[in-house]
């Protein structure tokens, strides 16, 4: 054979396995047109390692982004958050609303290419229940309603009790204890996902490690290095693989954020999240690349209500001039200036449906504010002329929170003359310090399990878990019951807010935003997903220009 | 000195068993535990999760249990942060990555902080003196939670020759940034080390003697003077070993390395228990070889030494 043949052979080859390897390499994006990058490679940050990708011991958002690559359950989430089918193609639901039938598509498979059967749920959710397992979000299946699930996580009942079963290998009938609107929309958590038994019975704990995991998303994961990164690549046997674009995920463990950055601008990463305080400049230096959209948690300062807490705090017009003290726009502008949003109600701007009711509070400028807050506080006889007012504010160790916490203390120095003093305790302490109730002022931040107003308001009802600050209302509690089965529950959600802000009940301080650093090649990222549940499968890397 | 090293090996073991029980009476004072979370577990996830790890168990039988696994089956518990990985895990696969760069560090240190020391002792008061004292205070003083974020700037984003952190398996190009920024400030303290011991050393009698003897300046210092010149250098190389090999918190932080170092603050702050100890029984356990190694170490060298 002459060289020249061989060459002219070994390109072909080289062009056939070119085409073979990379389907999308020189292609178009098949809805938009658009031309796409040859390598389809996402790599982002994430702040610490994953404490579990065992789908039912998955407890964090970053765990739960490797979750939704990884697994599919019955029902995935659009672009903005409203349940599409996944394993499920459709479902039905009894008459009383307690029944819930899924049916599932014959052609989704497992990464070893064994079919997904409804029998896989039925074991993951026995698995996610039972108290053996462990694991902390058991409690999710008894938010969900499925009847049973409490006791057979307290081991009351055997997990082959729970409301779940595999009526073919085709059909899921799951019962639930009250209707559920929104249960649908829970399906699409990772507590949820479907397992593969034989995987783990074989490998027991080790089963999530490269190598042994058997997984049914669009992903299968090739390599783990933990602390470091991990790696996700196509699954050949997703039923959807031909529409998957992206090809490899990483993410890379980074516990700096500074360094996060720089890595970013090297050019390691295509997703970062952007410092506190560093978004004007970028947004400046790179118009196309530095985003800011909602992100669904609130920021708030919370009164120690409870006997423990001090007394001039449980005078209304205390809490209410200090609340109208503090300036939320400075915060939002000079010290975060990432696309945060000023907060008057704890129910983020963004939930759906959302509008924020009349309330004296937010319809004032700054210096009607003051000038009310010192009224009030003379009024209840502290502040400047009265008796001193001197209090803590507690909060976890983090600069962003050191900064707003001095502010606000100034804020109220000067406004009102009261002196607060800083305390920070590292985040174990700082908890249990706040869920004792030792403390008078202190931060918190709560962000949505899901896109309803419920999910921030349950924490002002009396009994809840949450409630750290022990404040209690009875009317607000009615309204909360009340809402539970109302047809329209907007309304009473909107009165629930203003009991809240009428008795200051928190100081609402600011609605955060996700500030990002961004590849102006990576298309197609939710940013309207209130809940920022994005799937690799639905990104892509298109040419640029 | 075989009878030295038994006794030493003897003290040992009570010497770590008193820093377990220590370590764990610290560890369960401190307030919190290992799964609270801004949303409080309902109490009877809690029971689940805590009878799972036998955390529902007193404080002395936790104890015992944890040191009877450690003894009989070299098993140092689960992780409660990790929950996919046991601690064996974590020490098995974050410890060799510490452990190379620790170990490049302590070369690099050594070698340069030696030989800098040396040079600066020989030339005393000239510009060689003057300059190796410099960049020593300089490294010194230089923390490297500020070192470490520069190099990368320069490194990975100004020059583009070295990636920003990660460590793919110990690729050299990945080894580099976390070796300097870790060895710097050691090196600095062996070099200011070994410039004082030398110019202390070439100043005694027995160095004198071989001198007007006539031998040859070079064989001076190798043949008569290194030696004695080393001892405060090995003596501080001991505990300085445990600290580069066990790694460092900045240098994983920083470099997203992999290595133990990131565990030292990271499980104290999760109070993830298993970890916390096997951590600490780990560095003890380097600390007291080390230590061992070091006077043993002096005994060869100094023979005025016996055990």
């Amino acid at each position: 054979m002459n060289i020249l043949r061989r060459t002219l052979l070994a390109s072909t080859a080289a062009a056939l396995v070119g085409l073979g390897g990379t389907a999308w390499a020189q292609m178009t994006h098949p809805e938009t047109g658009e031309p796409l990058a040859e390598v389809q490679e996402f790599t982002y940050r994430v702040l610490d390692d994953f404490p579990s990708i065992d789908p039912s011991l998955i407890q964090d958002v970053s765990g739960s982004e490797v979750g939704r690559d990884l697994f599919e359950g019955l029902l995935n989430e659009d672009a903005a958050g409203e349940p599409i089918p996944g394993v499920a193609t459709s479902w039905e639901v009894s008459d009383d609303g307690l029944t819930y039938t899924f049916t599932l598509r014959d052609n989704a498979k497992w990464s070893n290419g064994d079919p997904v059967t409804a029998g896989d749920f039925v074991y993951s959710w026995r698995r996610a229940a039972d108290p053996a397992t462990a694991s902390e979000y058991s409690w999710y299946l008894e938010v969900m309603g499925l009847e049973n699930a409490g006791a057979v996580t307290a081991g009351e009942m055997a997990p082959d009790q729970l409301g779940v079963r595999a009526i073919d290998d085709l059909t899921l009938e799951v019962t639930i204890d009250a209707p559920r609107p929104y249960f649908p929309q829970m399906t699409t958590f990772p507590t949820t996902f479907p397992l593969h038994q034989a995987t783990i019975e074989a490998h027991g704990d080790d089963w999530t490690r490269p190598g042994n995991m058997v997984s049914n998303g669009a992903y299968v994961l090739t390599d783990y290095v933990p602390q470091e990164r991990l790696v996700r690549e196509r699954n050949e046997m997703y039923w959807d693989n031909d529409n998957t674009i992206i090809d490899k995920v990483t993410a890379l463990i980074i516990n700096d954020e500074n360094v996060a950055l720089t890595r970013y601008l090297a050019g390691e990463l295509d997703m970062t999240e952007v410092p506190t305080g560093q978004f004007p400049r970028l947004s400046q230096e790179y118009p196309d690349q530095a985003i800011s959209f909602p992100s669904s948690c609130s920021y708030y300062y919370l009164f120690n209500h409870s006997d423990s807490g001090p007394e001039a705090l449980n005078d209304v017009r205390v809490r209410q001039a200090l609340s109208m003290a503090v300036d939320r726009d400075v915060i939002v502008n000079n010290i975060l200036a990432g696309g945060q949003k000023p907060a008057y109600t704890f129910t983020h701007w963004a939930v759906a449906g959302w509008e924020q009711p009349e309330m004296d509070i937010a319809n004032m400028t700054q210096d009607e504010r003051n000038e009310r807050a010192r009224e009030l506080i003379t009024e209840a006889g502290y502040g400047i002329g009265g008796e001193p007012l001197t209090f803590e504010i507690l909060y976890n160790t983090s600069d962003a929170n050191r900064s707003i916490a001095t502010a606000i203390s100034q804020m109220w120095k000067q406004t009102l003359g009261v002196e607060a003093t800083l305390a920070n305790q590292e985040w174990s302490t700082y908890l249990d310090t706040r869920g004792n109730q030792n403390f008078e002022v202190a931060r918190a931040a709560w962000c949505a399990d899901y896109n309803e107003p419920s999910t921030y308001l349950d924490l002002f009802v009396s009994d809840s878990g949450y409630n750290d600050g022990k404040f209690v209302n009875a009317d607000l509690d009615a309204l909360m019951a009340e809402a539970k089965t109302a047809e329209d529950p907007m309304p009473l959600y909107q009165q629930v807010e203003q009991i809240a802000s009428e008795n200051a009940a928190i100081i609402p301080i600011y609605h955060y935003a996700s500030v990002r650093m961004m590849s102006e090649d990576l298309e197609n990222f939710p940013t309207e997903n209130f809940l920022q549940n994005w799937y690799s499968k639905d990104l892509y890397i298109s040419a640029g220009e | 000195m075989l009878s030295f090293v038994a006794r030493r090996i003897a003290v040992a073991i009570p010497t770590l068993l008193i820093l377990i029980v220590f370590s764990f009476v610290v560890m369960f004072a401190a307030p919190g535990g290992p799964f609270d979370s801004e949303r409080p577990l309902p109490a009877q996830v809690l029971a689940n999760i805590e009878a799972r790890y036998g955390l529902d168990q007193p404080y002395w039988r936790q104890i015992v249990d944890y040191v009877w696994g450690v003894v009989i089956h070299f098993d140092f518990g689960p992780s409660f942060q990790y929950r996919d990985r046991s601690v064996n895990d974590i020490i098995a696969q974050g410890f060799p990555v510490t452990l190379t760069y620790g170990i490049w560090s302590a070369l690099v240190a050594v070698v340069v902080g030696v030989s800098l020391g040396t040079a600066a002792a020989l030339r005393q008061n000239s510009w060689l003196d003057y300059l190796a004292v410099g960049v020593t205070i300089g490294a010194q003083a230089l923390p490297n939670f500020v070192m470490a974020p520069v190099l990368i700037l320069v490194f990975t984003l100004m020059l583009g020759w070295l990636p920003g952190g990660g460590w793919n398996g110990g690729q050299w190009t990945h080894v580099i940034m976390p070796v300097i920024a870790l060895s710097t400030s050691y090196m600095a303290s062996i070099a200011r080390i070994m410039r004082s011991s030398m110019l202390e050393t070439l100043n005694s009698n027995f160095i004198r003697t071989a001198r007007a003897k006539g031998l040859p300046m070079s064989r001076v210092i190798w043949r008569h003077a290194m030696k004695p010149a080393l001892l405060p250098v090995i003596s501080y190389l001991g505990p300085a070993m445990v600290g580069m090999i066990t790694g460092s918190v900045i240098v994983d932080v920083i470099f997203s390395t992999g290595g133990i170092g990131s565990y030292f603050v990271n499980s104290a702050f999760n109070r993830d228990y298993a970890v916390i100890m096997g951590i600490t029984i780990l560095v003890g356990a380097l600390t007291i070889s080390f230590n061992l190694l070091v006077d043993i170490l002096y005994a060869w060298i100094d023979p005025k030494i016996r055990y």
